[in-house]
């Protein structure tokens, strides 16, 4: 018997620290199609994604193995590793945002918990054991009755069989499907890192949606805990018309009766074991499972819909909602200058890299009879995936300085770096001391061109014998 | 339909009040609970393994335990380089293309692309005066090492660029211009790239 919710307790969290485990039930209303439709769509897209084939690689391959991310068709090494600076803010701006507009819509609609465990696997426990009333009966049933062993051991297999395949897709985006099939064909053991990647991810996923399911959301997740801050009486939630529906139940003598007649079918198919008619709570995923429930009812009653609905607090106490409010602006326009300045960081990324030192075990600089040289090491890095010819120069403006044998430039592999010794010379008659200069690497293509700055050493040219 | 029956009741609040604010004695959930005395109990089993008795590995040891086989696998293909097997790679026509290419793109910088070298920069390598060493090994060992002269660096240490398989093919394009058994060892002030480049 699940008790009546309280807004001081956590409804699965019980008196001695065990957990209530909630069976709920379920309306397929309007809102539940519609998110059910949304849910498929990321499923689609979530698998789909290592399958797709963008200029010779999947759309996502985050190559940990040769630390190289290949995102819809750009590539990115582990030098660009912080441009996640700006994938980690934009989604933080993107939650305050749409968190100040509409509330934990992300928690509702997108959040791979919430996707997974609404869309694929309580359809599997209603394929397995029947509605919410049939699930407690079985919850209750011990294991000796053959009919809970059959229908529990079957669901069993099938979440075990859908976390491995969910555990697989995910491993598909590290290791790509071309490098995932022989794995998955192979003995365990002639991959065994990828092999307990696998097992880890499995079981994880197995035991979240087996047992833990909305612990996390009340208790991991941080963000219901950011939504006393992020929420004010404007954002719109799910929430219930208080003014219109209470008193609730049966009319009292002198008091004439409100809309909601008390039926709790809003707190039966909560998923977080709440009741709605409590106001906003942090345990809210504002799932919309009771707007649909509230809805059906209301629908029978022939009474008119949304006495749950997507509603700010304000409108909700009979006011209108604003949407222009310092909070929303801020968010938006920090949304909006994160995005420029991610486009600007994204468009400067070269697909090419050098950097310029001097070697070990070498002296300073060399003079031969007509010329004093400098002898640098470069490393060039081809990021790209195709190849490309470089060549090297070198500009001073005070000195005139000479790259020796590298007019031909050097063809790079695609994803591929090389070193090399660059050798500067300097004619006697030419030199006046030390001085700066800058190389340049450009590209044949004309794709590349960068700068580094460096030094020239050389000795007092008053020493040196005209 | 399962009849729902009222919470059994209210949170109990503790007796005590800081700042005005109170509390109520509500539980933890016990997976929770589990995951804090469990890390407590990792964290004693780790302390003891790791500090105490030592027993568990020590990354460091684990570290230099690859170290050396690394060591050992390099030493193992080096010591395979003698004399002969040099020579007799100085003779098969692909070692000493990849030899000759690594040379281009590397080393022609100093010994200039007809291994006519450079006054001050690298030596003549296309004559039969070696001033480092007149044998393959000891050519492998300054490509690959460097060479010091003098307590003075000279001669760049190619190990971590190339590896020991490109440094013998270069070896073996170095040689293939060389005859065996012709090869002459002379002080370093009388190298000819010494004198003109």
């Amino acid at each position: 018997m699940r008790p009546s919710p309280i807004r001081e307790s956590v409804t699965t969290i019980g008196q001695d620290g065990t957990r209530p485990f909630l069976q709920p039930a379920i309306t397929f209303g309007p809102w539940w199609k519609a998110r059910r439709a949304v849910a498929w769509l990321l499923i689609v897209f979530f698998a789909s994604l290592p399958w797709i084939e963008i200029e010779g690689f999947p759309a996502v391959f985050l190559d940990i193995e040769h630390r190289h991310f290949h995102l819809f068709g750009a590539m990115l090494g582990l030098s660009e590793v912080w441009l996640l600076f700006f994938v980690i803010t934009g989604w933080v701006f993107l939650i305050y945002a749409t968190t100040a507009f509409l509330g934990r819509i992300w928690c509702g609609w997108t959040c791979p918990q919430t996707v997974y465990l609404e869309h694929v696997f309580r359809v599997v426990d209603r394929l397995f054991e029947g509605d919410h009333v049939s699930r407690t009966k079985i919850d209750a049933q011990p294991w000796s009755e053959p009919s809970k062993l059959l229908r529990r051991g079957g669901r069993f297999f099938a979440y075990l069989f859908l976390c491995w395949a969910i555990a697989h897709i995910f491993l598909a985006y590290f290791i790509s499907i071309p490098g995932l099939y022989p794995m998955i064909t192979e003995a365990p053991l002639a991959h065994p890192a990828a092999f307990v990647a696998m097992a880890v991810a499995t079981g994880g996923l197995f035991f979240n949606f087996w047992w833990f399911r909305e612990q996390l959301c009340l208790i991991i997740c941080p963000y219901g805990r950011l939504q006393s801050a992020l929420i004010d009486d404007d954002s719109v939630i799910v929430g219930y018309d208080e003014k219109r529906g209470e008193p609730r139940g049966k009319a009292a003598p002198g008091i004439p009766a409100g809309d909601c007649v008390d039926c709790r079918r809003c707190v039966q198919v909560c998923p977080t074991g709440i009741d709605i008619r409590q106001g906003l709570q942090m345990e809210c995923i504002a799932c919309t499972a009771c707007i649909d429930a509230c809805d059906d009812v209301m629908t029978k009653l022939k009474r008119p819909t949304g006495l749950v609905r997507y509603a700010s607090l304000r409108e909700l106490n009979g006011g209108q909602t604003r949407i222009l409010r310092p909070r929303t602006i801020l968010y938006a326009a920090m949304l909006v200058i994160g995005l420029i300045v991610a486009t600007g960081a994204v468009l400067r990324v070269q697909p090419a890299a050098f950097k310029l030192s001097r070697p070990p075990q070498t002296e300073l600089y060399a003079l031969s009879d007509n010329s004093v040289a400098n002898v640098f090491r470069v490393k060039i890095q081809n990021k790209d995936d195709i190849p490309r010819r470089f060549f090297i120069s070198a500009q001073s403006p005070s000195t005139k300085v000479t790259v020796l044998n590298q007019s031909v430039g050097m063809v790079i592999a695609p994803l591929t770096e090389i070193t090399l010794p660059l050798t500067l010379l300097v004619d006697r008659t030419d030199y006046r001391g030390e001085f700066n200069f800058t190389v340049r690497l450009s590209s044949e293509d004309g794709q590349i061109s960068l700068l580094q700055k460096a030094h020239f050493i050389g000795p007092d040219p008053r020493t040196l014998k005209k | 339909m399962p009849k729902e029956t009222p919470h059994d009741a209210q949170p109990v609040i503790m007796p005590h009040t800081y700042d005005g604010i109170q509390e109520y004695d509500q539980s933890l959930p016990n997976w929770w609970l589990f995951t804090l005395f469990g890390s407590i109990a990792f964290a004693f089993l780790y302390w003891m393994a790791c500090f105490v008795t030592e027993t568990a590995a020590d990354d460091r040891v684990a570290l230099n335990i690859e170290l050396d086989a690394l060591e050992a696998r390099q030493l193992a293909a080096v010591k395979n380089l003698d004399d002969g097997t040099l020579w007799k790679m100085s003779r098969n026509a692909q070692t000493v293309a990849e030899g000759q290419a690594i040379y281009n793109s590397l080393c022609f910088t100093c010994h200039a692309p007809n291994l006519a070298g450079m006054k001050g920069l690298g030596f003549r390598l296309n004559d039969d005066l070696w001033v480092h060493g007149n044998t393959p090994t000891a050519i492998f060992s300054g490509i690959s090492e460097g060479i010091a002269f003098e307590g003075k660096p000279t001669g760049m240490a190619s190990q971590k660029v190339l590896g020991t398989g490109r440094i013998a093919a270069v070896t073996a394009f170095l040689l293939s211009t060389q005859k065996e058994g012709a090869m002459k060892l002379i002080p370093r002030k009388d190298e000819p790239s010494q004198q003109s480049p």
